[in-house]
Order: structure tokens, then C-alpha cells, then sequence
């Protein structure tokens, strides 16, 4: 029988709160939510939007997956990156994703990008930060190319090249030397490659590869790892052992799979008259 | 009215075959069964009157009065079952003064007609309750000037210049269409308006009844406020002496 | 945290470290911003655009947490778009006003935010209205705000005069809000501003280059230590210090 005060009173239970300001005392402070280095860019040129992305996920100072993917999809022809806890923008990006295939059932025509924006906005608000997701929103609809930033509280921005999460920094410094205004296609996706790069190869929590994502009045291409700067190569020297390096004396074969004797009773066959 | 008494008038939320409530209808004759009420819009303001029955002589003067204060631009006359107006009129006032709240500006008058439309309205829909027994007439001064309404017990509000409701509504009505009333102004409108009261008060079925009037416009400040003593008792003289000289 | 949160923004959110500015003439009101949207020591958005249009005649400026007021904004643009079509007439100013002053107020605890509104409507003409960080609703002839302001509320007590056409007050907002700027480190980049009349909204952009001229300090040291210093620095190439861990 337990008689500690805190569980025989009755109302609220704050031993967990008296624990907690005991071990934080202690020097064991509460764990921190993970959030992956990132370094995501979108940038307009002459006629649509190209994103970019790294292609790296860490948890705390462990890269988690060398290449995953960080553009997500959202409908056709809008597309967003995503930066902050990963889980969030992966969730974040789906519901919205989910609801503006809804949105376009219903009103029957293509959604827009500012409507996938006040969405994405709106939910972010209510969460007030504690959902977070840093994006970079892009996509072509009726009204033409839209480019936006979504901070993890829920304000936008709305810019002609935005970059985002830890690499941020490394990548806004080559789109504010290098950017010009009604870029070519292929210029504009050399700026952006560069862009992240630059985010891969000075931002820690950044590295592994570049993806990018094309979108235009009626085509979207998504170029997976369009640059892949740190394959890994052949290594000088083999450190296979050659097959007879180890001795044996003696083999003995275990048959493990076990099998059973089933005897069906009082089964009938089924009636296919 | 083939079908009354087959069960179609027992409740609010059936029709008649022939596409009647006959609830409401009923609601009506409750109506027409008060003294007469009459808006006024003229050019600067609004005037309300009431032709009160006084069924007792042991009666307080002036008391239960008809017409009431919604806000401080904003009156309402009834015709009907008092102790409806009295719910009514405090819905309005609730309406009212979650304008002024939310909005920092006083309430349109169309928008507490519609506001209470609505209300009474709901009323028309469902079993368990009862239709309004009275017609309201709003009058008030808003930002685009005077405007007068009146809603009925279905919820239908309509605008207008002269209104008039209640047992001498159709002879009050006639006398209204005969006024100029968008060239009168506030202080000829209440010698009218009493005039007309003391006219469709029938002296032979009800024996007593009380004027009771107010206004709001240019002459008020924009407040609704009873008609002062002095002018009151002038228009009643006036209204007697025409009356006398009509006979 | 350590020390005393003044603005009382959450860690990581995008804060708007602001210069703003409205104020009115006769025929209308003039509004204005800086451009510079911060998070930490870093610009977010170095030409944002905070004056925000809740109705045809009725804008806000915006100071505080970005999430918040872009939030507040939206949901006043909303409660407007809705009144206008219930009432059938465009909204007055002072309605706009208490209705984002009713947000911020009922909000206090969660929100950091403190707007302007401003503009035309038919029954006040030209108004502008203040509220500040917790709430409450202000009118006032010309009105500052966010953390530029307080280096220029001296100023504008010192200039502003009633009776100003356009033109000056025009002028007049474009140089407050260039020294708010000046002195401000969280405020900075180029000059929005709007002017607001019955017969619509005229936008101007002032490029950060283009801003008026002020003081900007002088050389105190005496002219023979500057001609010494100048030789040192004609001689010594000094390369940027690298730092390895």
C-alpha cells in the first residue's frame, strides 16, 4: 500500500513536476526535440518556380539518412519544401496535400498556391510553433508563379528566391549575389543548385545531395539527386577475406522449420452449386 | 379555410394541404385584437404613436407602456400580446448592444429588423413552441438617416414610410397615405399622428385608452425619447377638437 | 531566458522589429513602414510589406510577432468582408479598429502585437487609430509604433503641425521613419507607404538608397592623427582573421 502523500490526496498529482524540477536540479534536463539541418530554396525564373533541397536527415549530431526526400508533394503543380522536425513537415505537408485534393474535388478546377499558403498558415497558427515546420512553398496556378516562406509560428512571406532552415544563411548569400530577375530555366536551376550547395558544404546539419523540382504552367519535373557531389568511391583496398580463412573441423546441418499434422474434422467442402 | 378543424392548425411546424400555417394566421388575429400602433418616417425623424387600451381603471397611468427603448437611437411600438413585446424588445436590445460592442458604432435600424426577423422567424418552425403574437414596428435614426420597419409574426420585415398595425391598422393606413410625410416634419407629424390615433379609437366597443407617443430625430438629437408632456397634451387638444368638428 | 522578455516572443518566432507610422491630413491618411522582417540577428525579409489591407479604405501597420499580426490581420479582413456585405456599405474605420482591438485585447496572454489602423470612410473622413501591445483603442492625429518609434516620438512632437496637405505629410512620414530606421538596429531597408483618400489607395516605395539624408556622424579625430592612420591602412593589407576549432 502506498503512502506517499502526493497519491493518497485527492485532485491534481504534481509529483511528476516535483520529479522533473528534482532531476533538472541534478543536471539531467528535460530531452530536447530533435530538429534536422536543413537547407531548402525556391527561386522564380521566366516561367515557373524551381525548389531545391539537400538531401540530408540527422538526428542531433547523427545523420539519420544520407538521402532522403524533402520536397513534397502537395498537388501537381504546387510543391513544398520542407525544414524543422521532420515528422511535422512530413505531416504537415500530407494533411495539406490531402486537403487540397478535397478542395479541388469540390470546386472542380485547380487549386492555388495562396489557398495551400492560408492553409498551411492556419494550421501552423493554431499550433501555435509547436508544430515545426519551416517551408518553402512553390507552385504555378491561374494567377502565374508563386513563391513563399512559412515560419514555424504561421507568418509568410511572399518573395521572388526564399531559402530556409540551418542552411539558410549559406544559401541566401548565393542567391543575393547571383539572382537576377526573369532568369532562364537553365540558369535558374544552376542558381538554385548552387544555392544549396552552398548549404551543403558550409552548413553542418546540410549535406549529401541535391534535389530539385521544376514546375511550370503545365509540367512538373522532379529532378531526384540532380547533383550528387559526395558518392562515395571505390575504396583503394579490399578488406574482404578470401573464402578457406578460417579453419573448420567439424559441420552439422539443424533442420529448424518445424511442421505439424493438421487433421480436418467435421469440415465440408463449400457449396458451389 | 376548408381545412381548419381537420388538425392542420394545431402546431407551427405543419402546413395545411393548401400550403398555410395556420399557427401564424392565428398569431395575426392576436394582433389585430390590440389598439392600433403607427410609425411615422418623415423627413427628419421618426414618430411612434400608441392607441393603449386601458382596461381598468384601477390602472397606474402610463403604465405598461407599448412603446419602448432599444438604444439610444433605436424605439419599438407593438401591437399584440404585451408580454411578447417585452421578450422582443429585449432581444433587440441584446442585439443592439452586441453591435455597439463589437462594432463601436450604434446599429443600423435595418439590421435590428433583420436581426429580429430572424428571431421571430424561428418561432414558425417548430411544435413545441408558439408564434409571436405581435407586429413590432422599429423605428430609428442610423447613419443614413430615419428609416421605420415593421415585423410580422411569420418574421417578414418590410421598410417603410407610414406603418400601422394592430384592431385600426386599415383605417389608420388610409388616413397615412393621405399624408405628405417625407415633406412633414417631426413636430406636425406628432399633431398627425394623434390625430389619427384619436380617429380609428372606436369610443362605442373600447371605452378608454391612453396615447402614448414618442420620437426620435433633428427635434431629439437623434434619441428616442417620449414626446414632451407640453406637446403631447397640445396634440391630444388638437386631435379632440378635430375630431369634434368632424362629428 | 535569463532577462526580462520585453516583447514576449516565443524562441524562434519571426518577429517584425518595426518602424511603423500613420497619420492624418485632410483629405485622407498617410501610413508607412520599414521593411525589415528579423529572426534573432537574422533578416528574414529584407522588403516585406507590412502595411496590410483589412478594406478598400482601411489598412493596418503592423508590429510585433509577424505569425501574430498577419494572423489578426487576416481575421479582421474577414470579420470586414463580412460586414460590408451584411450592412451593405463599406465599413468606418473606428469599426475596423475595435474590431482588431477586440482580437488583441481577448488575446493578450498568447498575442505580441501592437497596430495601426488607419484610413477613409464616409462618416469621419480620414482617421487613425492606436493600439497598442496588450489592446485598447486610441485615436490620435498621427501615430508611431514598434520598437523604432521610441527613438522619434521626439521628433514628432517636434514637426508635426495640424492643417498639412499630402505632399508634407508625405515628407513628414518618410523622414520619421528614416531616422527611426537610422537609430533602430531592427528596423531598416527601404520605406513602404500608403496614401489613403476617398478617391483610393496611391502606394510609394522609397528604395534604401534613396532615403533622405541626416546627420550621420563625423570624423573626431584631428586631421593629423587621420593622415597617419590613413598611411597604416594604405600600407597594411590586413586578411580577415580564421578561426579553427
Amino acid at each position: 500500500m502506498l503512502t506517499a502523500s502526493v497519491y493518497s490526496n485527492p485532485g491534481f498529482d504534481f509529483s511528476n513536476l516535483t520529479r522533473n524540477n528534482f532531476l533538472s536540479e541534478k543536471g539531467l534536463p528535460l530531452p530536447k526535440a530533435t530538429s534536422t539541418g536543413t537547407t531548402i530554396v525556391g527561386c522564380v525564373f521566366e516561367d515557373g518556380i524551381i525548389l531545391g533541397a539537400d538531401t540530408r536527415a540527422t538526428e542531433g549530431p547523427i545523420v539519420a539518412d544520407k538521402n532522403c526526400e524533402k520536397i513534397h508533394y502537395i498537388t501537381e503543380s504546387i510543391r513544398c519544401c520542407g525544414a524543422g522536425t521532420a515528422a511535422d513537415t512530413e505531416f504537415v505537408t500530407n494533411l495539406i496535400s490531402s486537403n487540397m485534393e478535397m478542395h479541388a474535388l469540390t470546386h472542380g478546377r485547380k487549386p492555388r498556391v495562396v489557398t495551400a499558403m492560408t492553409m498551411l498558415k492556419q494550421y501552423l497558427f493554431r499550433h501555435q510553433g509547436h508544430v515545426g515546420a519551416a517551408l518553402v512553398l512553390g507552385g504555378v496556378d491561374a494567377t502565374g508563379p508563386n513563391l513563399f516562406t512559412i515560419a514555424p509560428h504561421g507568418s509568410t512571406d511572399k518573395l521572388p528566391y526564399v531559402t530556409m532552415g540551418s542552411g539558410s544563411l549559406a544559401a541566401m548569400a548565393v542567391f543575393e549575389s547571383n539572382w537576377q530577375a526573369n532568369m532562364s530555366r537553365a540558369a535558374a536551376l544552376q542558381l538554385v543548385k548552387d544555392a544549396i550547395s552552398a548549404g551543403i558544404f558550409n552548413d553542418l546539419g546540410s549535406g549529401s545531395n541535391v534535389d530539385a523540382c521544376i514546375i511550370t504552367v503545365n509540367h512538373t519535373e522532379m529532378l531526384r539527386n540532380v547533383e550528387m557531389p559526395n558518392e562515395r568511391v571505390q575504396k583503394e583496398r579490399t578488406y574482404v577475406f578470401p573464402k578457406g580463412t578460417t579453419a573448420w573441423k567439424k559441420e552439422d546441418i539443424k533442420k529448424l522449420v518445424l511442421s505439424e499434422e493438421v487433421t480436418p474434422i467435421g469440415v465440408e467442402a463449400m457449396d458451389t452449386d | 379555410m376548408t381545412s381548419i378543424g381537420t388538425g392542420y392548425d394545431l402546431s407551427a411546424s405543419t402546413y395545411s394541404p393548401d400550403g398555410r400555417i395556420f399557427q401564424v394566421e392565428y398569431a395575426n388575429k392576436a394582433v389585430e385584437n390590440s389598439g392600433t400602433a403607427i410609425g411615422l418616417r418623415v423627413k427628419d425623424g421618426i414618430i411612434l404613436a400608441v392607441e393603449k387600451l386601458v382596461h381598468s381603471k384601477l390602472l397606474i397611468p402610463e403604465a405598461n407602456r407599448r412603446i419602448q427603448t432599444l438604444d439610444r437611437h433605436l424605439g419599438l411600438a407593438t401591437a399584440g400580446l404585451l408580454a411578447d413585446g417585452r421578450q422582443l424588445a429585449d432581444k433587440a436590445r441584446d442585439e443592439s448592444a452586441n453591435f455597439r460592442d463589437s462594432f463601436r458604432s450604434p446599429a443600423p435600424v435595418k439590421y435590428i429588423a433583420d436581426r429580429l426577423g430572424s428571431y421571430v422567424q424561428v418561432y414558425t418552425l417548430y411544435s413545441s413552441v408558439r408564434p409571436f403574437g405581435i407586429s413590432t414596428i422599429i423605428g430609428g435614426v442610423d447613419q443614413d438617416g430615419p428609416s421605420l420597419f415593421v415585423i410580422e409574426p411569420s418574421g417578414v420585415f418590410f421598410g417603410y414610410h407610414g406603418a400601422a398595425v394592430g384592431k385600426g391598422r386599415q383605417l389608420a393606413k388610409t388616413e397615412l397615405e393621405k399624408l405628405k410625410l417625407s415633406e412633414l416634419s417631426m413636430r406636425q407629424a406628432v399633431f398627425e399622428a394623434a390625430r389619427i390615433i384619436y380617429l380609428v379609437h372606436d369610443d362605442s366597443k373600447e371605452k378608454t385608452f391612453e396615447l402614448e407617443m414618442s420620437w426620435i430625430g433633428d427635434e431629439t438629437n437623434g434619441l428616442h425619447v417620449p414626446v414632451p408632456k407640453d406637446l403631447l397634451a397640445e396634440a391630444e387638444q388638437r386631435a379632440k377638437a378635430e375630431l369634434e368638428d368632424f362629428e | 531566458m535569463d532577462h526580462i522578455d520585453m516583447h514576449r516572443l516565443k524562441q524562434g518566432e519571426v518577429n517584425l522589429g518595426t518602424s511603423i507610422m500613420a497619420v492624418q491630413f485632410d483629405g485622407g491618411v498617410v501610413i508607412g513602414a520599414d521593411s525589415r522582417t528579423t529572426t534573432g540577428s537574422y533578416i528574414a525579409n529584407r522588403v516585406t510589406d507590412k502595411l496590410t489591407f483589412l478594406h478598400d479604405r482601411i489598412y493596418c501597420c503592423r508590429s510585433g510577432s509577424a505569425a501574430d499580426t498577419q494572423a489578426i490581420a487576416d481575421f479582421g479582413h474577414y470579420y470586414l468582408q463580412m460586414q460590408a456585405q451584411t450592412l451593405g456599405s463599406a465599413p468606418a474605420v473606428l469599426t475596423a479598429a475595435a474590431i482588431m482591438e477586440k482580437m488583441c485585447y481577448q488575446n493578450k496572454d498568447q498575442l505580441s502585437a501592437g497596430i495601426i489602423v488607419a484610413g477613409w470612410d464616409k462618416k469621419t473622413g480620414p482617421s487613425v487609430y492606436n493600439i497598442p501591445l496588450g489592446g485598447g483603442l486610441f485615436r490620435q492625429p498621427w501615430a508611431i509604433g514598434g520598437s523604432g518609434s521610441t527613438y522619434v516620438y521626439g521628433y514628432c512632437d517636434a514637426t508635426y503641425q495640424e492643417g498639412w496637405g499630402k505632399d508634407e505629410t508625405v515628407n513628414f512620414v518618410k523622414n520619421t521613419l528614416t531616422l527611426a530606421m537610422s537609430r533602430d538596429g531592427s528596423s531598416g531597408g527601404c520605406i513602404r507607404m500608403c496614401v489613403i483618400t476617398e478617391d483610393g489607395v496611391e502606394r510609394k516605395f522609397i528604395p534604401g538608397n534613396e532615403l533622405p539624408k541626416f546627420w550621420e556622424g563625423k570624423e573626431v579625430l584631428g586631421e593629423a592623427t587621420q593622415k597617419a592612420l590613413a598611411a597604416i591602412s594604405a600600407v597594411s593589407d590586413v586578411a580577415p582573421m580564421a578561426v579553427e576549432v
